[in-house]
């Protein structure tokens, strides 16, 4: 029987929703996919029909909640920011989407995002970093530059960025907001090392 | 250098460096061990101030007690002869600047160590200027990350939380930074920020401070270098509570009546949180620009009058000091009332304190000396003046007899003397110097509260009736 497109919308949903329950309660590794099939209703053949994995499912949470975050930011903007703040702003948009994912992204983010070399490389862990890269460049070229930061600019800030990831999945702090502090300190760093200013000045009293 | 409890993996970790320091029952060979250390340390470079945090202590406290730590060192390395006294003066410096180093007390502790070097040639202007200068910087936030503070703290942005919010700050706070605002009832407010991630801060940077110090576990000194540091730890914590300092100031404002013309700022207690401080906002300027003004002998004594009157009410009906009297606290209002801002630092008295101090004060204005060092000695914590010993009795004695003197003085009382404020600062430096700081751990505050105001008031160069308002404040029911 053919099945609709609204209820394969409805199906994907729901094991979205189904899978953050079961990887919050018993971690990432510990969920198998016949966790997943199983709460969602489905078969296990049926859930690979709409995720190959389950670190491809997890990862396409974190890319709806970057996404979701990426909305937000440019909403929130009010073009007033300078570089630095923008950056901030975009990056803690994204972390705060990504709240309710992080009692269990450690293990996503190590296995989708880890930069050193992979026999497999996530397809939807690379798709985030293009996307996410690919923002980070138009916000960069907003503030007059003309030329698109190079190869070893880009690689500092995707370090800084994955630091601040690993960072923030360990933070116990209230509100992460040890994460807030090391963002807004990597990212003055980052405009720093592009722009050559300090950016710290312009907010000073 | 910034730390969290896991291992560093930056160069070199003062963890890694203070394990590898063997126990030696000889502390000379501890010292010397702390010097090798602080010789590596020394070499090492500082981040410069673009790519590092540089926060200052915002509390005079703090900082006078780091002043403490620093003289309290000094004295440490002084004992030797004049040869290795040169080497430990590099050693000195190398560890001032390893303090230094501890993010946010960079700044002050830069300046309160190159003022230390300079000892004994410091002038009481100087010193005056110092710590009363030592305020106004903090880690500026940019507005996204104000933005951040309240959507954790309050769930909404600032738009949405007040009428209006001015997205640049208009002063510096210790820890923080505060703007302006307006409530949606209409009244004017200003909102104090916290940093994200200070209580962490502090307290990871005082535990590898005490690493740093380890060398010194052999010494006798180390339980009281422990002590020193318990206290400025509190007190930075202390800073860090904005719902403790909303509830200070509420129980603060009873103590005064529109007549007293002293402004205590209303709390606006479901505005605030642990992070954010919505009071009333005062108009006015600090002492800087009230000088820059060139106030006329009446106006300074004015002010000399309300500064002096909400201290003694404060002290002598609630049994308080607000031991952060620094001029960043006082606002100089156009009408001519005084504004008191920010009661993050305060300590209560307890009644054994308490009893103490009224002995002392009874003592002094009798003139019973033989009474005034048995309770001086009591104060220090010795069970008799002869067990204090003469020297300490008598360097101690004259820095609490100088902190009395305004008590037994009739008629006006200048604070602008220089003379007598040259004789409290020297008197100060010199019980640093000597460590002689043992005592009740009260009258490290009050010591420290006393010499911030007295330094403020010797830069406004007022004079006042203080035995008058003593007695005022003291006999009030």
């Amino acid at each position: 029987m053919r099945i609709s497109e609204q209820a394969k919308q409805e199906n994907r949903a729901r094991i979205l929703e189904k899978a953050a329950e079961i990887f919050a309660d018993k971690g990432f590794d510990a969920t198998t996919t016949r966790d997943i099939a199983s709460t969602s209703g489905l078969a296990v053949g049926t859930l690979f029909n709409y995720f190959p994995s389950k670190e491809t499912l997890a990862m396409t949470m974190v890319t709806e909640a970057l996404g979701q975050g990426e909305e937000d930011f440019l909403r929130r903007r009010s073009e007033k920011e300078d570089l630095a703040e923008e950056l901030f702003l975009f990056i803690a948009s994204g972390l705060r989407r990504l709240r309710p994912l992080r009692p269990f992204l450690g293990p996503v983010l190590e296995r989708s995002l880890s930069p050193f070399p992979r026999k497999n490389i996530c397809p939807q862990g690379e798709a985030t970093r293009l996307k996410h890269l690919s923002a980070v460049q138009r916000i960069i070229s907003r503030h007059g530059f003309r030329d698109a930061p190079d190869f070893v600019a880009m690689t500092m800030y995707w370090s800084l960025y994955l630091g601040m990831l690993a960072f923030w999945t360990n933070d116990e702090s209230p509100n992460q907001e040890a994460t807030q502090a090391l963002i807004d300190y990597s990212i003055r760093m980052f405009v720093q090392v592009i722009s050559g200013v300090d950016t710290g000045a312009a907010h000073a009293v | 250098m910034r730390f969290d409890e896991k291992e560093s993996n930056e160069f070199p970790s003062l963890k890694r460096l203070s394990k590898v320091l063997p126990v030696y029952p000889d502390a000379d060979q501890a010292m010397e061990r702390l010097e090798e250390m602080l010789k590596r340390i020394s070499t090492q470079k500082t981040p410069v101030s673009s790519f590092s945090r540089m926060w200052v202590l915002g509390s005079l406290q703090a900082k006078v007690a780091v002043a403490y730590l620093a003289c309290w060192l000094r004295g440490r390395f002084a004992e030797a002869g004049e040869k290795e006294r040169l080497r430990n003066e590099t050693h000195l410096s190398a560890a001032l600047q390893l303090l230094g180093a501890m993010g946010y007390l960079r700044g002050a502790v830069m300046k309160v160590g190159q003022m230390l070097a300079n000892l004994p040639e410091v002038m009481p202007d100087e010193f005056a200027k110092v710590l009363s200068t030592l305020h106004f910087e903090a880690a500026p936030m940019h507005y996204a990350l104000v933005r951040e503070v309240f959507l954790d703290e309050f769930g909404h942005e600032p738009e949405d939380v007040f009428a209006l919010f001015e997205r640049r700050p208009f002063a510096a706070a210790s820890l923080g930074q505060v703007h302006r605002a307006r409530l949606h009832s209409g009244e004017d407010v200003a909102v104090k920020i916290q940093y994200p991630g200070i209580v962490g801060t502090i307290r990871a940077d005082l535990r590898n401070l005490r690493l740093l110090l380890q060398p010194m576990r052999m010494t006798s000194d180390w339980p009281n270098l422990l002590d020193k540091l318990a206290d400025i730890e509190q007190m930075l914590l202390m800073e860090t509570d904005y719902l403790q300092e909303a509830d200070f100031g509420k129980q603060l404002s009873n103590f005064f009546t529109p007549a007293d013309r002293i402004v205590i700022p209303r709390i606006y207690r479901q505005y605030s949180t642990q992070r954010v401080l919505t009071t009333e906002y005062i108009h006015g300027c600090h002492l800087d620009e009230f000088l820059a003004s060139d106030p006329g002998q009446e106006l300074r004594d004015h002010f000399a009058h309300l500064i002096t009157a909400a201290t003694l009410r404060v002290f002598y009906r609630a049994h308080w000091l607000l031991a952060d009297p620094n001029p960043g606290n006082y606002i100089f209002m156009d009408d001519g009332r005084l504004g008191l801002i920010d009661f993050g630092c305060t300590r209560q008295i307890n009644d054994e304190e308490w009893e103490l101090q009224l002995a002392l004060e009874k003592a002094f204005l009798e003139r019973d000396e033989i009474k005034m060092n048995g309770l001086i000695a009591r104060a220090c914590l010795y069970n008799s003046p002869e067990e204090m010993g003469a020297e300490r009795l008598e360097i101690v004695g004259r820095g609490i007899r100088w902190q009395m003197e305004p008590w037994q003085t009739e008629g006006l009382f200048d604070f602008g003397d220089r003379d007598f404020f040259l004789r409290g600062v020297n008197n100060f430096l010199e019980i640093a110097r000597r460590r002689y700081t043992r005592g009740m751990p009260v009258h490290i505050w009050s010591t420290r509260f006393i010499l911030g105001a007295r330094a403020m008031v010797f830069r406004l160069k007022g004079r006042c009736d203080f035995r008058k308002l003593y007695e005022q404040e003291s006999n009030h029911t």
